[in-house]
């Protein structure tokens, strides 16, 4: 980007006289980088509550019978795992990322509501506890599942409500998120700042800002209508009083589907940062990563039943929904095209955030190839509900998405503390991840074949092996995050002094107009680009 | 109104519509 370095008012403080310090510091800030901090701090402790359960799933499917758990608690556990790694981890850390990239990657000031930012962020704790307090409730924690399927739900006790309650905060919080970030984007670049001149990372949040506010509110209305078959004599999924259970799936996925790229796109916007500044070279194909990320957007909205291909749907339905989610394949694999198009004869270096990106773009595409294999109506009737579908979408969420937070986090880590994180522990953080990781999800595809259900707490001695071997991978997986914690503790305490360009392939406005650490304010003044 | 307030009325309006619309169907649907 041709840019004239413009650091007009970076230098000072903004002076308002009111200087909160300790807890009520980050309790009132309205400060974007702040806030991004304490999303990412959040879903990091979220991270680790949801990867406690899931231990305790993988400690119980160590061998066959019942060894730690009773199955209801099972239950509980493979619900709350998927709802906190979902709500509560993946999509605040992309919140987090956007709250301290977008103003800084436009030119902006702070974020356009800064008020609705701090109620944004601070909704989540609540919505948390309410998911936790769950567990201590009559009943326990809903077992339902993180789809939260009717007539189950209807069943469950009072921690069902609870967990209600928490997905309405939970949406409301990313709708608030949403509206700023469009905000923020539509209007606060800077001049010169062209929506097409955007850093990709814009792009990819500019069009999940416009997905969770058209699929949040689809939720929201589906398990409204949970709670009023619950407690107000309504029959919406209730078979009895003549509602239908499949049509909660179908609001559920409406809703659901879109979710998967809401989670999927920041990450690829991640990723398409971190590529070309490691590649040393200009994104490639820029407006078509633009276009193709607007045809995953749109794709996603008409593909839905894929999910629920087994409920009994006509054929000419299956077929509809089986084209359409084969078509996503062709928008997504441009981006990968892209992404390595990127790479290929660029100045390559292997820094601890262009390994966990080389590792999204390898792993994410075969938990997309799983997926394509998955679209198939004929062979998702046969995989439905098996450890296949465990190991696809944990290929694209729990290595996917996790990745491309580990590679946004120490690609701008530098910008955000002024540290610089220790390389070689990096680097070991990286290959303990993929590799555990690899161990637990590759066989599961395995599993999922010979015919392992998802959620049960036993299985037949036949599945044994395999999840022997997954589970020792998850506890793998599970230690080496600490490292990361770790890692993290002792940058911030006592990390050599970044240097100003750390990452020299590094182009956005964050890196070119700004010091390095970024001042608490920024770009009082917009910058001047050419 | 600033144009910030008019981009977000827009955003809100689209987002409550959605969530009632969404309910109010499948309540007359059912009705």
């Amino acid at each position: 980007m041709s840019a004239v370095v413009d650091t007009h008012g970076q230098a000072h403080g903004d002076d308002h006289g009111y200087h909160p310090s300790g807890i009520m510091r980050w309790i009132t800030t309205t400060n974007h980088k702040d806030i991004g901090t304490l999303y990412l701090w959040f879903s990091f402790t979220m991270f680790m509550i949801g990867g406690a359960m899931a231990m305790v799933i993988r400690l119980e499917l160590f061998s066959p019978g019942l060894q730690w758990v009773n199955p209801d608690f099972f239950n509980q556990m493979t619900t709350m795992h998927g709802l906190i790694m979902v709500f509560g981890a993946i999509m605040p850390a992309f919140v987090g990322f956007a709250n301290w990239q977008i103003p800084m990657m436009i030119g902006a000031p702070d974020m356009a509501f800064a008020r609705l930012n701090n109620w944004s962020f601070w909704l989540l704790p609540f919505a948390a506890s309410l998911l936790v307090i769950s567990f201590f409730t009559p009943g326990g924690a809903p077992g339902v599942g993180w789809t939260m399927y009717a007539p189950l739900t209807v069943q469950m006790g009072v921690g069902m409500d609870l967990t209600i309650f928490a997905v309405h905060l939970l949406g409301m919080s990313s709708i608030m998120g949403s509206i700023n970030i469009i905000t923020t984007i539509l209007n606060l670049r800077a001049p010169g700042m062209t929506l097409m001149r955007m850093p990709l990372f814009c792009w990819t949040w500019l069009i999940t800002a416009y997905l969770l506010v058209a699929a949040m509110p689809v939720l929201a209305g589906a398990v409204t209508m949970t709670l009023t078959d619950r407690h107000f004599g309504t029959s919406f999924f209730n078979a009895a009083g003549g509602g239908d259970p499949v049509l909660y799936q179908h609001i559920f996925w409406f809703f659901g589907h879109p979710e998967v790229y809401i989670i999927a796109l920041p990450a690829f916007g991640v990723i398409s940062q971190v590529i070309p500044a490691f590649s040393r070279k200009p994104l490639f194909g820029y407006a078509s990563m633009v276009y193709a990320t607007s045809a995953i957007a749109i794709l996603s909205f008409i593909v839905w039943a894929h999910h629920m291909y087994t409920v009994g749907m006509p054929v000419a339905g299956q077929l509809f929904f089986m084209y359409a989610t084969t078509l996503i394949a062709v928008p997504t694999g441009v981006k990968v095209f892209n992404w390595v198009a990127t790479m290929w004869r660029g100045s390559l270096s292997f820094e601890t955030p262009m390994l966990f990106a080389v590792g999204f773009v390898f792993l994410f595409t075969l938990g997309g190839m799983t997926g394509l294999v998955l679209s198939l109506a004929a062979v998702d009737i046969q995989l439905h509900d098996t450890y296949y579908v465990v190991a696809h979408f944990h290929y694209v969420m729990a290595i996917g998405a996790v990745f491309a937070g580990y590679a946004g986090v120490y690609f701008w880590f530098p910008k955000w503390t002024g540290k610089m994180y220790d390389e070689t522990l990096g680097k070991w953080h990286f290959w303990l991840s993929v590799v555990f990781i690899n161990i637990t999800f590759f066989v599961q595809h395995f599993s999922g074949l010979a015919g392992m259900p998802r959620r049960v707490p036993d299985y037949p001695l036949m599945f044994e092996t395999w999840n022997k071997i997954s589970s020792i991978g998850a506890f793998g997986f599970g230690i080496a995050q600490f490292l990361f914690l770790y890692i993290i503790i002792k940058a911030i305490r006592s990390g050599e002094q970044a240097p100003e360009r750390p990452w020299e392939g590094a182009d956005s406005l964050e890196w070119t107009h700004l010091p390095t650490p970024a001042p608490h304010h920024s770009f009082h003044t917009p910058p001047v680009l050419k | 109104m600033s144009r910030n307030l008019k981009t977000a009325l827009v955003l809100v309006a689209i987002a409550l519509t959605t969530f009632s619309a969404i309910i109010a169907k499948y309540w007359m649907l059912n009705g």
